[in-house]
């Protein structure tokens, strides 16, 4: 028969323990370093001035060809400036567009990479759950196991108990014979004599006497007997 | 934090479910606000539409100042009817150029502002994936604990009656009922 589990056999290996660790200091380091950036950038996105740039570029650009355009006929021209302001507005709706869409996309990018890290906590957490699961119906199954040998145990005690009190109780109850070892002994009213029967916990052996004792119960009760045939 | 020294983790599963748990929070406090601003902007924002009315405003008194030093610089002896006229022409234009830039902002707006949506909708979509499976996992660890339970419960319901069968069949055999 085996000794009980002991809980040190059940400890994570060098290897688990160390899987462990290093998971661990690299998810501080991530935290430490990269998570920072990460809120930078959502700082940043929040406040980014690219539309102000390109809105310097584009207000740059239609100046030089304005510029570079300019003459007498020009200036004469009455309607010297029109087209030139659409152009202008153009370029700088240009700028704001190219601009707020590099605000978007910044913004999305963090949002997503953020959210990424946040869906691995969830999927992490779930497999914790499952982890934690396994670990109850684990648990379980064990006290189920213990409770089950228990009642076993139980009811083996119980019918052991009831077929040795069953056998006690008829043991005795011998005929009771004279000196000679073959005639029996009568009483007054000519019934034959009996030894006096065993109760529930005690036997009597042949002569009638009560089996006492550890060493008697043992030897009356033939358990270490090698015979088969007994 | 030293970069050499390995911290010591003695329960795994706990310090990876709070590990889980914080990254959650964490997000919630870093990340939540800027997430509902970026999808109330994706809805509500019209700076494109915006700027261009204050460009087209802007640009009627810049092109009117550079069409005046032109015309100073050039030496052009503009009549008042004519100065008149050139003045009519680029409200005029600009005019035009507001209307048509705006619109092409609207346009430019919906753009982007449907693109913001889209893409918003795909990480929303990701995180619903997630959590859906999330779901899942936890619904058939529930089942798995409740199956468990019935079965460990049918299980001791069926040994404690084959104990007692069992005693009783001893005690019919013992005493010869």
């Amino acid at each position: 028969m085996g000794s009980k589990p002991k809980k040190s056999e059940y400890k994570p290996s060098a290897a688990e323990k160390a899987s462990a660790a290093v998971a661990l200091a690299e998810h501080r380091y991530f935290k430490e370093k990269y998570d920072p950036l990460l809120q930078k950038m959502r700082d940043a996105s929040k406040n980014d001035d690219s539309a102000d740039v390109l809105r310097g570029r584009a207000n740059a650009d239609t100046m030089q060809t304005l510029a570079g355009g300019a003459s007498y006929d020009r200036a004469v021209n009455a309607a010297s400036g029109g087209s030139e302001a659409q152009a202008y507005q153009a370029q700088l709706a240009q700028a704001d567009k190219a601009g707020l869409k590099i605000k978007n996309d910044m913004q999305l990018g963090v949002l997503g990479t953020a959210r990424g890290q946040a869906a691995d906590a969830q999927t992490g957490m779930a497999a914790a759950a499952n982890m934690g699961a396994s670990r109850v119906l684990t648990k379980a199954a064990a006290k189920q196991q213990v409770r089950a040998a228990k009642t076993a145990a139980a009811g083996q005690i119980g019918t052991s108990l009831i077929m040795q009190g069953a056998k006690n109780m008829q043991s005795g109850g011998e005929v009771k014979m004279q000196a000679d070892g073959k005639t029996p002994m009568k009483d007054a009213n000519g019934n034959v004599m009996r030894t006096e029967k065993g109760s529930f916990f005690t036997p009597r052996d042949d002569d009638g006497n009560k089996v006492q004792g550890f060493g008697n119960r043992l030897g009356y009760s033939d358990f270490f007997s090698t015979n088969p045939y007994n | 934090m030293s970069t050499t020294a390995l911290p010591s983790v003695s329960d795994p599963d706990k310090v990876y479910a709070d590990i889980t748990r914080n990254e959650y929070l964490d997000y919630k406090k870093n990340y939540g606000e800027f997430e509902q601003e970026l999808l109330d902007r994706a809805e509500n924002d019209t700076t494109l539409i915006d700027e261009a009315k204050v460009n087209a405003t802007g640009a009627q008194g810049l092109m009117s100042g550079i069409a005046d030093r032109n015309a100073d610089r050039y030496g052009v002896p503009l009549t008042p009817a004519q100065r008149q006229q050139q003045r009519r022409g680029l409200r005029r234009q600009n005019t035009l150029g507001y209307a048509q830039s705006v619109n092409d902002a609207r346009i430019a707006q919906k753009e982007l502002n449907q693109a913001v949506i889209g893409d918003l909708i795909n990480i929303g979509q990701g995180v619903n994936r997630s959590s859906l499976g999330q779901l899942q996992g936890a619904a058939q660890g529930a089942t798995q604990r409740k199956n468990a339970y019935d079965q460990a419960r049918a299980a001791s319901k069926a040994q404690t009656i084959s104990t007692v069968g069992g005693l009783a069949s001893a005690a019919i055999f013992a005493f010869a009922f």
